[in-house]
C-alpha cells in the first residue's frame, strides 16, 4: 500500500502527487527555509518564490503528468534550489530565548483610577487589571489597610510611564538587544 | 578560489553583480543564475531568493509579473532608481580599487 499525497505549490494550478517520504522532504525543507528566514519581513513572498521554483523543476522531471513523485526525485530539486542563505551567517536569526532583564514595576497613566498603580502591577504581573484592583481591595479588608500604606509609598517610588504599549515596547527593546 | 577569504568577497559582492545583471534590461531570476552559471558567483534560488526580496525591500530594485507560455507568471526585475545610483557608485569605486591595488604593489619611490 502506498500513501499519495496530493500537494499545491504557489503559483501552480496543477497538484503535485508526492509520496509520503518525498512529502516529508519537502515539508523538512520548506520548515528549514521559514526557520532561516527568520525575522525576514518578506519571508511569505520567498517561501512562494522557492514553492513556484520547485513546481517548476518538479514539471520538468515529471515526463508523465500524473506520476507519483518519490523522495529522490524531491531531493534532486531541493539540491537544485539549494537550502535557504539570508547571508546573515547560517545561523538561524532567531535569537535565543532571551534572558532580558529583569522586569520593571512602574505607574502607567493610561487607563489609572488614582496614580496607576494597579495598572503598572497588572503589566508587570500579566494579570487582569480588573483582578488587581479586586485583590487589592480585599487584602486591605483583611489586614487593616496594609496595601493602602504600600500604594502610597509606590506613588512616589515608581518611575511614570505613559501608555501600556509604552511599558511593553520598553521590554521588548530591552530583550531584544542581545 | 575556494579560501575562505574569497568566499567572504564573493558574498558581498554577489548583490552588486545581480544589479549590473538587472541593469541590462528586464530579467528574471532563472536569467540572472543563468549569467553567474559559468562563473564564480554561481548562485541557488535559496541564496538568491531572499536576497532580491531584501533589494526590493532597499528599494534597488523592483519587479514587475508578466505570465509565461510554459509555466505560472514570472517576476521580473528592473533597476529602480537607488539601484542605478549605487551601481554607478559601485562601478566607481571599484576602478578605483583595482588601482589602488596596483599601485600599492609596485616599489616604493625613494
Amino acid at each position: 500500500m502506498q500513501t499519495v499525497i496530493h500537494v499545491s505549490l504557489s503559483g501552480h494550478s496543477k497538484t503535485f502527487q508526492l509520496d509520503q517520504e518525498a512529502y516529508n522532504a519537502l515539508q523538512a525543507y520548506l520548515e528549514r527555509a521559514r526557520a532561516r528566514l527568520g525575522r525576514d519581513p518578506d519571508y511569505e513572498e520567498v517561501l512562494r518564490d522557492l514553492e513556484q521554483s520547485i513546481g517548476e523543476k518538479l514539471n520538468k522531471s515529471l515526463r508523465a503528468d500524473s506520476r507519483v513523485i518519490n523522495r529522490r526525485e524531491v531531493e534532486v530539486v531541493l539540491a537544485e534550489v539549494g537550502a535557504v542563505n539570508t547571508g546573515n551567517g547560517d545561523a538561524p536569526a532567531d535569537p535565543p530565548p532571551p534572558f532580558g532583564r529583569p522586569r520593571r514595576l512602574c505607574r502607567i497613566e493610561e487607563g489609572k483610577w488614582f496614580f496607576g498603580i494597579c495598572q503598572g502591577l497588572a503589566a508587570y504581573s500579566g494579570i487582569a487589571v480588573e483582578w488587581v484592583r479586586s485583590l487589592f481591595v480585599i487584602v486591605s479588608v483583611f489586614t487593616g489597610g496594609l496595601p493602602i500604606l504600600i500604594y502610597v509609598i509606590m506613588m512616589f517610588v515608581l518611575p511614570v510611564v505613559q501608555t501600556r504599549n509604552e511599558y511593553d515596547a520598553s521590554l521588548r527593546t530591552h530583550v531584544g538587544a542581545v | 578560489m575556494d579560501l575562505e577569504k574569497f568566499i567572504t568577497l564573493r558574498k558581498g559582492l554577489l548583490e552588486f553583480l545581480i544589479l549590473g545583471i538587472v541593469s541590462s534590461g528586464r530579467v528574471y531570476a532563472a536569467d540572472m543564475m543563468q549569467r553567474l552559471s559559468k562563473t564564480d558567483f554561481a548562485t541557488q534560488e535559496g541564496t538568491l531568493y531572499p536576497l532580491l526580496s531584501r533589494m526590493r525591500r532597499d528599494q534597488l530594485l523592483d519587479y514587475e509579473w508578466q505570465e509565461s507560455e510554459t509555466g505560472p507568471p514570472r517576476k521580473y526585475y528592473k533597476l529602480a532608481a537607488t539601484g542605478r545610483k549605487q551601481l554607478a557608485e559601485f562601478r566607481e569605486y571599484w576602478k578605483s580599487l583595482t588601482s589602488l591595488i596596483e599601485e600599492l604593489g609596485k616599489p616604493c619611490k625613494p
